[in-house]
Parts: structure tokens; C-alpha cells; sequence
């Protein structure tokens, strides 16, 4: 089949050419070994073979601390302002991707946020592909996500095969025409499950709060909390107020929260619906693999692996999941 | 409005709280136009603790007779008391040798002085009077302590928090010292909120700011052991800022 193909050596000019739509984001290695997605310096390429960077992508839509709402006596409540700058996000691997089409839905649904709005209408995304390692699931468990983006490239020898997700992806690609080559190719299919399958919902039935999976995991969490923070559709978050100095000026607040913390789902006079870990880590375990509230039966896994690759403790409820929803280990 | 009135003071401590509000440059005019620095001995003299205060800011631990005296004093004359700081909230290094008998380290420390230097295991504030809330730290941050300032003004206390070091240290997108390092890091048992100051500079958290609720004590000392620290080691750190950690 005829192909639209990038050679690897025109990577650096494909960059250049990409930079005059907006600033290139891309996973990069810095020198404390660690792969972050980052602003591209000129002349840096991406770190393509990296399977995840330590932060997923949600942190250039929800920032980890953010002012929602600002208040002055005499004007009243108003909203953060100022120019959300377009970025475009290069080498998104397809669970980053999936993440940012569950994150849509929960912060574009009926109500939209309008932070999250107006950082993700000035969002390019620009997907690679990529090969699992051992602590990634999306080869192995099937998601009904969709690893929505605007340019996919899929890494084949010497290059890439480019395909086009949306209008904004084919303007880009008119951008960068010059690089393309159209080549006879067939390119392996990917077997992963990003793309729109049908798949089965998850079972309606109740997770027994009985299992002593709960427990276990419970008794070997230390509580750092890495584990969502780390998640790309993990998006509870806290809201708190604070008070200026002057007396009358306030701020709203939100920053990222955790369904492992006491705090989290603790009410007005020290309450809370979920008295201990154990009974969170079935709350836990029930948003990622059977979801719930408006996208109840939507699993929010997208198998990135992130959860298992930072937790201290080497918790995993990959082989839980395998028992309970009935898939492949 | 009515200016709020204070007493701020020290116990057994190194006034090193009492300075992170005093380093608040940028909003010294604003607290003075809203506060009356009524009592504050660090500050200003002579100070002489008279009459009602709004609130009482106090920094250290109970560890000798007198402050005992002052504490009962300052908690009887104001309407809210606020520990600021590890060793008023936990006890904090001063409490490092309370396993050690006290007549022992006293004769260590100043001999066989005549004059007798009246000293017991240091205490946290709320051993011997209600705390109505805590600012944590070692010291506390300047933005917490702006924050309690603030919140007075508007008659709310701060938000107890409950999320860890490693919390704060994550959001930043550190290199995890703990899994990454395998360095002795208290982060996973430490309160947060310090923006992880001590990792993002490559140095392992030492648990300024006291644990966190629900701290998996037991599975982190074999979290540390597995790493090959010996257990007096990992206990000795743990209780730098905590002198209750039980091994």
C-alpha cells in the first residue's frame, strides 16, 4: 500500500518545520537519567525509544497546583486569565494518547472545565509508537479508549509512517510536505487496542469488599501516593481557599489528589466514605478497571505501566485484574 | 478593623521559626498594618506578656519548669494557640534523646554545676495544653506561615495536610531517591508541603516535618532493610524529628 513516509534523517528538519506552529514538547532524557516531556531545544532530538516518561501528559492540561477562581471584595469572583500558549506535544506514545481521550471525556463532558478546555484546544498531539517493556499492559489487556491524536507516527526501519488523525493533523502535514516520501509499504499492524475496538463493559456486579486483595495491598502500601500522581487518566483532585493579607482577596485552589489518602474522601467533621486503605484500594482498583460516576463501566487503565514502574513497594494490580475481569495476565 | 493581637514566642528551640516570619520581608509592612506584635521577645523589647491576645504563635518544646509556667500562661490569655514548628508540634530534635535518662544527660551536658538546671524529656505543646492548629516544619515554610497569618485575619485556621513528601517530590517530577537511588529517603512517611525541598536537591527527606497519617511504618523499615540499611540506622533517622517512631 502506498504510504506517507518521514526518513529518520529528516527527523531534526521535520522539528524545525513543526517549531513555527507552536513550541515542540517532547519526552527527553536529562542527565539524571530520567525521561521527562519537556520544551525541544533547537537542534536536540526526542528521546524516541524511552517506553514512558515519569510524568504522563495530563500535566500540561492539569497543572498538579492551579488558582481556579480569584475573589476581591468590591469586584467579585473571576476567573484566571491569561494566554494559554499552543504547544505541541511530539512522541505521545498511544496510552498517553488513550489517557488524553479519557481525560477528555471527564473535563470536556457536560459541563467543561474551561482551564482544561483552553489548555487542550491549544494542544497538538503527535503520537509515536513505541514497544512494551514489563511493566506495560496495553499489549495485553484491551482498552475501550481511543489513542486519539492529530499525527501518528509509527516507527518502521530508517523512519516513519505518518497518518493523519484529524483536520488539524493533514494542515500539519501540508507544513512538513516537502520531507514526505510515498513508499510501498505495508506496515506491521499494531496490536494494540487503542483504536476504537468494541469492546465488552466491564460486569455490572459489585467488586466483593470481602477479597482479601484489598487488604494485602493495603498492608504493603506505604501511602507516597506516587501511584496516581504518576497515572495518565488519574484526575481527582483537591479544592482548598486561601485569604490574602490585605483581608479582602481570596483565592480557589486545586491540586492533584489521591484515592489512597486519608483526606480524600473525608467530609465536614472528620468523616469519611472511605474509613481505611483497604477499603481505597477497592475504590482504586474499581476507577481503573470498571469506572464509575458518569463514565461508570469505562476502564480507566490505559496499561501504561507508570503505577508499577514508581511504586516503592512493587504493588501491581495487573494479576487482581487478571482474576477479576477475566483477561489476559 | 481592629488590629489582631499577638504574642509570638519561643521555648525550647532555636528560634529558627520565629525568623521564617521575620525573613517575610515582602509582607512585613502588610502584617504590621494588620497585627499588633504585642508580645514577641525575638522581635522586640521589652515585651511583657499582659492582657488578652487574638491568637498565640508559639515555637519549641516543653523541656524545663519555666515554660511550663509560660505556656499555661499564654494559653489561658489567648484565644487561639498555634504550635509552630516540629519541636512544638512533635517534640522536634530537642526530644532526640528521650530514651536516655535525663539526670545522665544533664550531668553530661553541664556537670556537677551547682546551680541545677531544671530539665525533663522534651514535650510536645499539646502534652500539657489544647493546640488549636499546627504549622509543621523545620522550619515551617514562609508561605504556610503567611497562610496561618492570613487565615486569622479572616478567622479560619490552616487545612491540616495530609499528603507526603514523596506527594510534593512527584509533582515536581523528581528522580525518586527512595527507588531510583535506593537512598535512605523518609518521604513516603513524612508530612508534606514543603515542595519536597530537600529531594529536588538531590538529598534524601530526613522528616523534618513529622509523619503522616496512617505512616506504613512496618513496611517501609523493610522497605529500607531490604536496601541493605541496618535497622539502628534507619531508627536513629526516623527519630530525628519524631522521637515517638517505635522500632
Amino acid at each position: 500500500m502506498a504510504v506517507d513516509f518521514i526518513a529518520e534523517r529528516d527527523l531534526q528538519r521535520c522539528l524545525n518545520l513543526l517549531r513555527r506552529q507552536g513550541e515542540v514538547h517532547a519526552p527527553l532524557r536529562d542527565t539524571d537519567g530520567m525521561v521527562r516531556f519537556g520544551p525541544l531545544p533547537t537542534g536536540v532530538l526526542p528521546d524516541l525509544t524511552a517506553v514512558r516518561t515519569l510524568l504522563p501528559p495530563k500535566k500540561y492540561l492539569l497543572h498538579p497546583r492551579e488558582t481556579i477562581l480569584f475573589y476581591q471584595a468590591g469586584s467579585g469572583y473571576q476567573l484566571p486569565s491569561g494566554d494559554v500558549p499552543r504547544l505541541i506535544l511530539f512522541g505521545l506514545h498511544p496510552c498517553d494518547l488513550a489517557g488524553i481521550n479519557y481525560l477528555d471525556q471527564v473535563f470536556l463532558g457536560n459541563e467543561p472545565d474551561p482551564l482544561y478546555a483552553a489548555r487542550r484546544a491549544a494542544l497538538t498531539l503527535i503520537g509515536t509508537s513505541c514497544a512494551p517493556d514489563q511493566f506495560c499492559s496495553c499489549h495485553l489487556r484491551p482498552s475501550p479508549l481511543t489513542a486519539s491524536c492529530d499525527l501518528f507516527l509509527q516507527q518502521i526501519g530508517g523512519g516513519f509512517v505518518v497518518s493523519c488523525g484529524s483536520s488539524r493533523g493533514v494542515e500539519l502535514l501540508e507544513t512538513v510536505t516537502e520531507l514526505i516520501q510515498e513508499r510501498e509499504l505495508t506496515p506491521p499492524a499494531d496490536t494494540r487496542s487503542f483504536f476504537g475496538q468494541q469492546l465488552p463493559p466491564p460486569p455490572r456486579s459489585e467488586l466483593d469488599p470481602a477479597l482479601p486483595d484489598w487488604q494485602n495491598l493495603a498492608e504493603q502500601c506505604l501511602g507516597c501516593g506516587a501511584c496516581s500522581i504518576c497515572c495518565p487518566t488519574c484526575c481527582c483532585f483537591d479544592v482548598l481557599e486561601s485569604g490574602g493579607l490585605d483581608g479582602s482577596s481570596a483565592e480557589r485552589w486545586r491540586r492533584w489528589d489521591n484515592c489512597l489518602f486519608k483526606s480524600h474522601a473525608q467530609v465536614a467533621g472528620g468523616a469519611s466514605f472511605q474509613k481505611d486503605r483497604t477499603q481505597r484500594f477497592r475504590y482504586r482498583y474499581r476507577h481503573k478497571y470498571r469506572g464509575f460516576g458518569q463514565l461508570k463501566r469505562l476502564p480507566s487503565c490505559v496499561g501504561c505501566g507508570r503505577c508499577r514502574a514508581v511504586c516503592p513497594a512493587g504493588l501491581d494490580l495487573r494479576p487482581l485484574a487478571e482474576r477479576l475481569e477475566g483477561c489476559a495476565p | 478593623m481592629k488590629k489582631l493581637r499577638l504574642a509570638i514566642t519561643g521555648l525550647t528551640a532555636c528560634s529558627g521559626c520565629q525568623l521564617t516570619l521575620l525573613n517575610c520581608e515582602a509582607e512585613l509592612p502588610q502584617l504590621l498594618e494588620k497585627f499588633e506584635f504585642h508580645y514577641f521577645p525575638l522581635a522586640c523589647s521589652p515585651a511583657v506578656l499582659k492582657g488578652r491576645y487574638d491568637a498565640a504563635l508559639v515555637e519549641g518544646c516543653l523541656s524545663m519548669p519555666h515554660e511550663r509556667q509560660l505556656l499555661l500562661a499564654l494559653r489561658s490569655q489567648s484565644q487561639l494557640l498555634i504550635a509552630v514548628g516540629s519541636c512544638a508540634v512533635w517534640g522536634g530534635v530537642a526530644a532526640l534523646k528521650n530514651g536516655t535518662d535525663r539526670e545522665l544527660l544533664r550531668r553530661q551536658v553541664y556537670g556537677q554545676s551547682r546551680t541545677a538546671v531544671g530539665t525533663f524529656s522534651p514535650q510536645p505543646l499539646q502534652s500539657l495544653v489544647t493546640v488549636d492548629a499546627v504549622i509543621n516544619g523545620c522550619p515551617p515554610e514562609k508561605k504556610e506561615l503567611i497562610g496561618l497569618m492570613s487565615g486569622l485575619l479572616l478567622g479560619s485556621l490552616p487545612v491540616p495536610n495530609d499528603q507526603p513528601v514523596c506527594s510534593d517530590c512527584r509533582m515536581k517530577e523528581n528522580l525518586c531517591l527512595l527507588t531510583e537511588r535506593a537512598q535512605l529517603c523518609l518521604g513516603p512517611l513524612t508530612l508534606g508541603g514543603c515542595e519536597a525541598r530537600c529531594p529536588s536537591q538531590g538529598v534524601p527527606c530526613e522528616g523534618c516535618r513529622g509523619p503522616v497519617p496512617e505512616a506504613n511504618l512496618g513496611e517501609a523499615l523493610e522497605l529500607f532493610l531490604q536496601k541493605e540499611y541496618g535497622r539502628a540506622i534507619v531508627i536513629e533517622r526516623l527519630r530525628r524529628f519524631y522521637p515517638e517512631w517505635k522500632s
